[in-house]
């Protein structure tokens, strides 16, 4: 049906039947069908988007890129009173096919003058490597997000660089990335 | 002595006095001289007594009588029904009207008070059940309305946080939160043995357990998504067994036919006579022994069952006769057994080799043991049956079988 569909079946069986469940005791696995298979995920996406429709964040936008559910784009507009006041910041998230287990891949396709996010546009934020839950959903993940335009964690950057000069000198840190936000998110 | 009857159920104290005290205290002089003055006797006194108190509880004796009719409508006659439509406008619609379970409760002290007043009018109170039963649908209508909101919130208290639909087999962590049982395991395997809501540690993901209270209340709160989750869960696993189906029904099919078989010793040229009888009641027993040996396999019906019809040989010779007016009945039982059979399949959840016989021999033993039941429940009257019974009921037998092999066919349709 989608895309990694046929991965999802066998990454589903690998995590009731074997013990760790990665992708390799999946394989090992697949004579044991999980009655919840073909697509948790897809299903658990669905729901997602239903939801998100009905109660969308605020400044926030999200949604299948294309007829792959499990391949998004997001927009985010810059909270007021913050540098990022005003910009439209567009955002890739990329599924992965155990979703809920795994965390989905978020990543900033404009540029964007932050000491969380790096120039290829990863966020170093901890839901969504090692804290990640699958509580989350995509609406929470993207009020996190959002969160990070108003209090950027210079204690766990990306790009110490720009994390330094927050901490040294917040105005011209401010100012930079108002510039940035000029140039390629309006 | 039929008049003694109606005194001593009679909850009215002067029933009662009546029934414990001499006559002496029960009638004043003054009426016992007036009586006498009109030339009754005490023993007439005493009937014209009884038969006054009779009357109230022949009253409320044919009200229990037509209980039963209420619960069955459609047995009522059209008299009946019609005049029961001119009463029941008026309760309904203030049904209508109110929406919220307060205003029910308002409406049933409305019919408490009424029947207080109703207690002697039969016909009355008869129309007010059926209020109550035709407003039901209504007011649970009207109940899922009003409670809509409040539903929506439920549901979303819940459900579970991993699949973010309506919890199935919830399974509560140390913490507290809820999660579908498969969903929790998962999550557990795949995220590290931590609460997916609030991270606390979880002793043991794999050996979770249901949380009854809450599953319970999920079904009763959500049936059409426990259903619908259900049906897709065996969808999903029926793809896999689907192979071993067919293989399965052959087996079933030889099964009938060797048993179709055993019956044909009755079929010989035999004189029929109470020797017929006999040998027919050996096939029987052989075929008795053919579902026992069946039934040794089937793990889903007790034990007592078979115990039970061992003790009903003696009423197997009847049996025969009774057939012939069972046969109908059997074949709505295999219809209704078909159908269930259907339904049984998709909430099955293991499927193996071993259920669809299990489900063909439970078959097979229903069929067997409602006829031995008929048998035992009026084995006089099946006797007169008589010789064209006997030949009618060898017919029916064969038809059976070949009913219950079409039966099953029609039933691989819903495989």
């Amino acid at each position: 049906m989608y895309r990694i569909s046929g991965r999802d079946v066998s990454a589903q069986g690998g995590g009731g039947g074997g013990g760790g469940g990665g992708p390799s005791s999946a394989t090992a696995n697949n004579s044991w069908v999980s009655p919840t298979s073909v697509s948790t995920s897809g299903k658990r996406i669905q729901r997602e988007i239903t939801e998100f429709s009905m109660d969308p964040p605020p400044d926030c936008s999200a949604g299948p890129k294309g007829d792959n559910l499990y391949h998004w784009v997001s927009t985010i507009i810059g909270p007021s009173g913050t540098p990022y006041q005003g910009g439209i910041f567009f955002l890739d998230i990329i599924f992965p096919s155990d979703y809920p287990f795994k965390p989905p891949k978020v990543a900033f396709k404009t540029r964007i003058y932050h000491c969380n996010v790096d120039s290829a546009g990863n966020l170093s934020m901890d839901i969504l490597k090692d804290s990640w839950s699958p509580a989350l959903t995509i609406t929470k993940v993207l009020l996190a997000v959002r969160s990070i335009f108003t209090n950027p964690d210079p204690y766990n950057p990306q790009i110490p660089g720009i994390a330094h000069l927050y901490l040294a000198d917040r105005a011209k840190h401010d100012e930079l990335a108002a510039e940035w936000t000029r140039r390629f998110a309006k | 002595m039929a008049g003694k009857d109606p005194i001593q159920k009679e909850p009215n104290p002067v029933g009662t006095a009546a029934a414990g005290q001499s006559l002496e205290s029960l009638f004043s002089p003054r009426f016992k001289s007036a009586a006498a003055m009109a030339g009754w006797d005490e023993e007439s006194i005493l009937l014209a007594s009884l038969i006054v108190e009779d009357t109230p509880d022949r009253d409320f004796k044919q009200r229990k009588r037509s209980d039963p009719l209420f619960k069955t409508p459609p047995s009522n006659s059209s008299r009946r029904k019609r005049r029961v439509q001119r009463r029941s406008p008026m309760p309904a619609t203030v049904l209508n009207l109110d929406e919220d379970e307060p205003s029910k409760k308002e409406v049933n002290d409305n019919k408490k008070s009424e029947s207080q007043v109703a207690v002697k009018e039969e016909e009355k109170k008869k129309s007010e059940k059926k209020d109550e039963e035709g407003n039901k649908e209504n007011s649970e209508a009207s109940c899922s309305n009003a409670v809509f909101p409040c539903l929506d919130k439920l549901r979303a208290e819940l459900s579970c946080a991993i699949c973010l639909e309506i919890c199935y087999e919830p399974s509560t962590t140390s913490c507290g939160h809820s999660f579908c049982k498969k969903c929790l395991r998962s999550a557990a395997d795949k995220c590290g043995k931590k609460c997916p809501k609030c991270r606390q540690l979880i002793s043991n993901g794999r050996s979770c357990t249901v949380n009854t209270v809450l599953w319970n209340t999920i079904q009763l709160l959500f049936p059409q998504d426990v259903e619908a989750r259900k049906s897709a869960m065996v969808l999903n696993s029926r793809e896999a067994t689907n192979r071993e189906i067919p293989r399965e029904r052959a087996v079933v099919n030889n099964e009938t036919r060797r048993l179709s078989r055993g019956l044909n010793p009755s079929r010989q040229g035999r004189p029929l006579g109470h020797n017929q009888i006999q040998n027919s009641g050996t096939s029987q027993r052989l075929q008795r022994g053919e579902f026992m040996w069946l039934s040794s396999r089937d793990g889903d019906d007790d034990d007592g069952v078979g115990r039970r019809r061992g003790g009903q040989n003696e009423g197997g010779e009847s049996a025969l006769s009774r057939r012939v007016e069972r046969g109908e009945e059997l074949a709505r039982l295999l219809r209704r057994e078909a159908e269930s059979r259907g339904r049984r399949r998709t909430t099955r959840e293991v499927t193996s080799v071993v259920p669809s016989q299990d489900g063909d021999a439970a078959l097979a033993f229903r069929l067997q043991r409602q006829e031995f039941m008929e048998a035992f429940r009026e084995p006089d009257e099946g006797r007169q049956g008589g010789r064209s019974g006997l030949q009618s009921a060898r017919a029916n037998l064969r038809a059976m079988a070949s009913r219950a092999v079409n039966v099953r066919s029609r039933g691989g349709q819903y495989m």
